[in-house]
């Protein structure tokens, strides 16, 4: 898509230091990237200091990204999961996270409006998700929207962490094939 | 091979490599903290493993999709600037001719005058030019005289500041700036903001050719700029460089 293309000049630019474009490719992505962060780590002003650091750490590390092997977006979005998970695991033991949270049982498959919304690969994969048993799946969306760990997954599911382990790789193996 | 496939977690017969299942556990990030920094290691080390991982990044990432977007308070861009902003004038200040920064206060005055709130670097990429010239100062005003911006530009050294004096709000809006050379068509210096602190890093191409008697402009445009590269919406202020 040509939007993929627009924001890979803008981070070229910015990795040259204009700060104009690093300003655009802020104002067309920070949106997504907070929401990302946002759904990982619930509280705002904690979500707000990931979104930060996230973007200076794009500002300094954009002559790295190569678009030869991400795409700008997924590059983005990448920096700012990861960003997030590391402060959320850091995060001293409460009573909130993560097994009060996981078990509040949530219903991760997207409503059909927001799958409008989503983009072609976006369908893909979630159509190839819901192929998988229905366990499975929820297991992995928890994992990838929320940064649970198959520990807290494994408890919350109330099956041993290997077993976890073996529904979520067995289950991105079938899913990647049934994208293709 | 067969020893390469997994014994992982006590699933003996899965169809997958070690490495495989650990490059799916770094992109889903579903391992605890040591463990992945140890992910992000190796991936810096082995470029295999790497491709296994942005692989599974890459097939994962349309997930994101379904996330709603959530904007942001403006105060994170300021806080994003603010850190990234000292690294340039850190690496001009090197060259250690000390002029822009001490004559500040001669158009910081020129911006309070106006009512100024706070100063914006515009800095380039490149270091400083060897020859000596004449700093350019010239104050942005609309054509009721009322001053937005007093800009300052430094050949010496490349750099532009600006300190905006007076106060436009014009949300959804982008405020551009322009160079007005003689009688060629304005080129733009960049989008600027003119209602609260901020800094642009303007490349040497875009500083080029700023002399006295050059005229400044702020344009109104749709946010990210003027889509032409010339201005399309209405001047709200207007000033001449000169030497001093």
């Amino acid at each position: 898509m040509s939007g993929a293309a627009e924001l890979t000049a803008l981070l070229v630019k910015a990795a040259d230091g204009d700060q104009v474009s690093f300003r655009e490719l802020y104002d067309r992505t920070s949106a997504k990237l907070f929401g990302i962060i946002a759904r990982i780590l619930v509280e705002r002003g904690e979500a707000e200091d990931v979104l930060q650091e996230v973007y200076v750490t794009v500002w300094r590390k954009a002559a790295e990204f190569d678009p030869a092997r991400a795409s700008p977006i997924t590059w983005l979005a990448t920096i700012a999961r990861n960003r997030a998970i590391d402060r959320f695991r850091a995060r001293a033991v409460r009573p909130s996270s993560p097994l009060d949270e996981a078990a509040e049982v949530r219903d991760e498959a997207p409503s059909a409006d927001v799958l409008i919304d989503a983009g072609r690969d976006a369908v893909r994969v979630q159509t190839a998700l819901a192929e998988l048993d229905p366990r499975h799946a929820a297991v992995i969306r928890s994992a990838y929207f929320d940064g649970l760990t198959y520990e807290a997954l494994s408890m919350r599911e109330g099956v041993p962490v290997g077993t976890l382990k073996s529904w979520v790789r067995r289950g991105l193996i079938r899913m990647k094939a049934g994208l293709t | 091979m067969s020893d390469d496939r997994a014994m992982i977690a006590g699933e003996p017969h899965d169809d997958f490599s070690v490495d495989e299942a650990l490059a799916m556990d770094a992109a889903l990030g579903a391992l605890g903290r040591e463990e992945l920094r140890a992910a992000e290691r190796r991936m810096r080390s082995d470029p295999a493993f790497r491709t296994l991982v942005e692989n599974w990044q890459a097939t994962l990432a349309p997930l994101a999709d379904d996330i709603a977007p959530l904007a942001p308070p403006p105060a994170v861009w300021d806080a994003i600037m603010a850190d990234i902003a000292p690294a340039p004038v850190l690496r001009t200040a090197a060259a250690a001719r000390p002029s822009l920064w001490n004559s500040l206060a001669l158009w910081r005055g020129l911006a309070l005058a106006g009512g100024a709130a706070a100063a914006v670097a515009l800095l380039p990429l490149a270091g400083p030019a060897p020859a000596v010239a004449p700093m350019l100062v010239a104050t942005l005003a609309a054509t009721d005289g009322t001053a937005l911006v007093a800009a300052a530009y430094d050949p010496a050294r490349g750099a532009v500041v600006l300190a905006p004096a007076g106060h436009r709000d014009d949300p959804g809006k982008s405020a551009e700036l322009w160079a007005i050379e003689g009688t060629a068509p304005p080129r733009s210096l960049g989008v600027i903001e003119v209602d609260h602190a901020n800094a642009h890093l303007l490349t040497k191409a875009r500083l080029a050719g700023l002399k006295p008697g050059v005229t400044l402009a702020i344009s109104i445009e749709p946010l990210g700029g003027s889509p032409t590269g010339l201005p399309t919406g209405p001047v709200v202020a207007t000033g001449t460089l000169k030497a001093v």
